[in-house]
């Protein structure tokens, strides 16, 4: 198989499996009882007539098959449709929550990589020493703490010292010069990034040891020490590059969830997020946010993952025969 | 070739940022840290920080279902009155008004000269507008506030300072539904009012809004912040702080904690366990009888399912309210903050509550004896047999409850209930899934629930909630009586505040005699702030008050 025809196979994937999760989203929500109007019709003196109004203005007096074309057709116009709880487009509130939601979660996620391959490499280099014992407990611990269990320990640990929640000082009437906001951001940041950083960097830690213990037992490995070369140098520039490949699945996997949001740091923390608009809507029933919300996690993960095998094709051309 | 790429050697390491440029990086951002927060706390000194955990879920009042969008609206915008400390209804932009003797017109005068935020004119005309146009369109767009225009004929102003409303009967709640409803200015949103009245619940009130009450909203983020700024064209006496800033937090902790280390000053609603923290940190806790209470439902519709009609026998219901343990509630779920439930009208709306309702005393023994005498015996697995089933019952829970201190008062609702021979088992749900499932088949199948109102002090909104027009929005008993509906608008139609009483007594009484809400406590409203400010009084369950603009208004910093 050329790599043309690689290509459009995985991208012929990619997109089958976006248009079977974009129908399982829409009909997944639609299978509970009660929507959205059954909240909003919670009124005193509400008559029929402004239950049945709320209805035909969300469209939800047409059959499910009707309501999905419909969205199907919008979908391709780049129409997301109208928040049931805001009436507002949900692309701009969902672009919205995403420009928020990227910065922390990459910030945490690359942090996580960084002390991840660092601690792995480590561990794998100085095998069965005290380092690796301490470096690897200390992995798995981090990687069996749920995230919001770790995020609640760090509030109170950090209570008075680092803010709490939101994401800035939201009671400024002026905005802030540029340093003093960024400053801002990045304070309110530190616990967030760090429970995000500690829950994801034992899993980089295990996968990148256990890889690096395969690579150092290489043949090449033994030629490079022969040949005198010091260790740092093979360790960082043999060893580690070869080690990456399981590293790119990994990392592909996780920066989808970037986009997606880690949900429950950014209800714990209250980072406006789009994590926490599709938790919000959960609650208020608001289909097209949801909808909206899935999509875009959808699409995101099977690029990276589209973006994976192909960087996987490139840097192992074995994959491709 | 690229296997070999690979494994080529690297090109020469590239020179990093040098020292003095890491170093510069560093201090830059160390300064921004220090120089944020010693900026931020001189920029909100007089700024009223105030957390909260239930955010504004729109700016438009038409699309806002939330109660603190309310409390926003009541603060940026006028109202005819409002609600003072004593929960007496006190003049806003009205300063005074009438009742023509058949008790159909009424008319308001308002306070001449003020203007709106931009400075146009604040007149009676736009209260007129704002009441027209939401009865015009109470079917569809403006259907949320129907409630407060209910027997609303017409609003009209004959001049700049008089608002007549002309009412098609004698409605005895007017006040207490003005006190509620906000006027909106005409010349920003009479554009979207026109034809079928759609664009009325398109338009999103943008930051910074036209406002007309003590604060002018000047930021909002959805789910984020309202931040309000005091408005210098008010018309009545000037807050004494700068602004108020309303914050959204997700989770009670991230609040909390918030507040304890002084990024807060006081926050909207505190939990039980949350109190002694709080006081131990050297903040001031407020409480105070909270208008709501917390139920158990049982199915009152007397069609409902075979399998389980006997929950309309009233031996039935009395024993089931004879095994609630209101007391251990009250000590173990609400931490002492609250009171034993009775009536379905909370003793803090004052005269409306009939205080010959007493909570009902918790007896097993009782409730064992009304449960032998209706003939439902002691089945295997001590379980009751009831017209041969046994006696098991589902007990819808929605997520508004069981997210507070409702899961620990059902333990013991259940543990009361297994003493009498009754299995209660709970169905945990979110709000939508819980209103279906009690609605389902016309209220015949679902068998008991867990819910709670917050009311205001006017009884008119409760009582309402158990009429037959009520079914299928905030009916959610299935109780539909000609007899309730009779009273309900003989109350709402009396003039005289004692012939009212005497209804709404007879009404709480029917309530209580016929078990249809089995009323578990009176929640406090609690709340807490810090101790540099002072004179924030709690108005109808809080401070951030849908009814009154007061509390902001006085609110100060100590010294």
């Amino acid at each position: 198989m050329n790599r043309t025809e690689h290509l459009l196979k995985r991208a012929a994937f990619a997109l089958t499996t976006i248009f079977v999760a974009v129908t399982t989203n829409f009909f997944l929500f639609r299978v509970l009882p009660g929507d959205a109007v059954t909240n909003m019709a919670r009124v005193p003196h509400a008559s029929p007539q402004l239950k049945h109004a709320l209805t035909a203005e969300f469209g939800l007096d047409k059959s499910k098959w009707e309501q999905y074309l419909i969205y199907l057709r919008n979908l391709c116009h780049g129409d997301m449709g109208i928040s049931f709880a805001h009436r507002q487009p949900v692309r701009e509130l969902l672009i919205a929550d995403l420009m928020n939601t990227v910065p922390m979660v990459l910030a945490g996620t690359v942090a996580a990589i960084v002390a991840g391959v660092f601690s792995g490499v480590i561990s794998a280099w100085r095998r069965a020493s005290v380092a690796d014992h301490l470096s690897t407990n200390l992995a798995i611990f981090a990687y069996a703490l749920p995230s919001q269990w770790l995020g609640l320990v760090l509030l109170i640990l950090f209570a008075g010292v680092l803010p709490s929640g939101g994401m800035m000082n939201e009671f400024l009437f002026e905005p802030a010069p540029f340093w003093q906001h960024l400053g801002d951001i990045g304070t309110h940041a530190i616990l967030p990034v760090g429970t995000l950083m500690l829950t994801a960097y034992g899993g980089y830690t295990l996968v990148v040891r256990s890889s690096m213990l395969e690579i150092l037992g290489e043949d090449y490995v033994l030629t490079a020490r022969a040949k005198g070369l010091p260790a740092r140098r093979i360790v960082w520039r043999h060893a580690v590059r070869n080690a990456m490949l399981p590293m790119v699945t990994l990392i592909a996997l996780d920066l989808g969830y970037i986009v997606g949001g880690a949900v429950l740091i950014e209800v714990l923390f209250s980072w406006p997020g789009i994590g926490l608009a599709m938790y919000t809507a959960v609650s208020q029933r608001d289909y097209p946010m949801l909808q909206g919300g899935f999509l875009i996690l959808t699409v995101a993960v099977i690029l990276l993952n589209f973006l994976a095998d192909l960087v996987y094709a490139r840097l192992d051309p074995r994959i491709q025969r | 070739m690229r296997l070999r790429r690979t494994f080529a050697p690297c090109p020469a390491r590239s020179r990093g940022p040098s020292r003095l440029r890491r170093s510069g990086v560093a201090v830059a951002v160390v300064m921004a840290l220090c120089f944020s927060a010693a900026c931020d706390s001189a920029a909100t000194r007089n700024v009223f920080r105030l957390g909260g955990t239930e955010p504004i879920d729109s700016m438009n009042p038409f699309v806002a279902v939330n109660s603190s969008s309310y409390s926003v609206f009541e603060n940026i915008y006028p109202s005819l009155v409002q609600v003072d400390p004593a929960l007496k209804t006190v003049p806003d932009f009205a300063g005074s008004w009438q009742m023509s003797p058949d008790g159909k017109t009424w008319t308001f005068h308002t306070k001449p000269g003020a203007k709106w935020s931009d400075g146009e004119p604040l007149t009676a005309a736009d209260a007129a507008w704002t009441f027209e146009t939401v009865i015009k369109h109470q079917e569809g767009p403006t259907g949320s506030l129907a409630g407060y225009v209910a027997y609303m004929e017409s609003a009209t102003a004959p001049d700049p300072n008089t608002l007549v409303l002309k009412y098609s009967r004698p409605v005895a709640n007017v006040l207490a539904q003005m006190s509620g409803i906000q006027i909106l200015p005409e010349h920003i949103w009479a554009r979207y009012a026109v034809g079928n009245g759609k664009g009325l619940l398109t338009f999103t009130n943008p930051a910074p809004v036209v406002s007309g009450g003590p604060f002018t909203l000047v930021k909002y983020a959805q789910g984020r912040i309202a931040l309000l700024k005091r408005n210098p064209r008010y018309y009545g006496p000037a807050p004494h702080i700068d602004g108020l800033g309303l914050q959204f937090f997700d989770t009670d902790d991230a609040m909390i904690t918030a507040l304890k280390s002084g990024r807060l000053d006081g926050v909207q609603s505190v939990a039980p366990t949350s109190v002694a923290t709080l006081k131990a940190a050297g903040l001031i806790v407020a409480s105070a009888a909270g208008a709501a209470f917390d139920d158990l439902i049982v199915n009152a519709n007397p069609k409902q399912a075979a399998d389980h009609r006997e929950l309309v026998n009233p031996l039935v219901r009395e024993a089931f309210d004879r095994a609630i343990d209101r007391n251990a509630i009250v000590k173990t779920a609400l931490l002492g903050f609250g009171r034993p439930g009775a009536s379905i009208i909370p003793p803090s709306t004052g005269h409306w509550s009939d205080p010959t309702i007493k909570p009902t005393p918790y007896d097993p023994a009782a409730a064992n004896r009304f449960l032998d005498e209706a003939g439902y015996r002691m089945g295997p697995n001590k379980i009751r047999i009831a017209n041969g089933h046994p006696m098991s019952y589902t007990v819808i829970m929605p997520a508004s409850i069981t997210n507070g201190y409702g899961a620990r008062s059902f333990q013991i609702i259940q543990a009361g209930f297994k003493k009498i021979g009754v299995q209660l088992v709970p169905k945990h749900m979110d709000v939508s899934a819980a209103n279906e499932a009690l609605f389902a088949k016309k209220y015949q199948s679902f068998e008991a629930a867990m819910w709670g109102f917050s009311l205001t002090t006017d009884p008119d909104g409760m009582l309402s909630y158990l009429t037959c027009r009520s079914r299928y929005s905030l009916n959610d008993t299935g109780y539909c009586t000609k007899s309730w509906d009779g009273l309900y608008a003989k109350q709402a139609t009396a003039m005289n505040p004692a012939v009212r009483q005497r209804i709404v007594y007879q009404m709480q009484q029917a309530a209580a005699r016929e078990h249809l809400y089995l009323v578990l406590d009176y929640p406090d409203s609690i709340e807490a702030h810090s101790p540099s400010w002072t004179d924030l009084p709690m108005i109808e369950g809080g401070s951030f008050s849908a009814t009154s603009k007061i509390p902001f208004q006085t609110v100060h910093r100590v010294g």
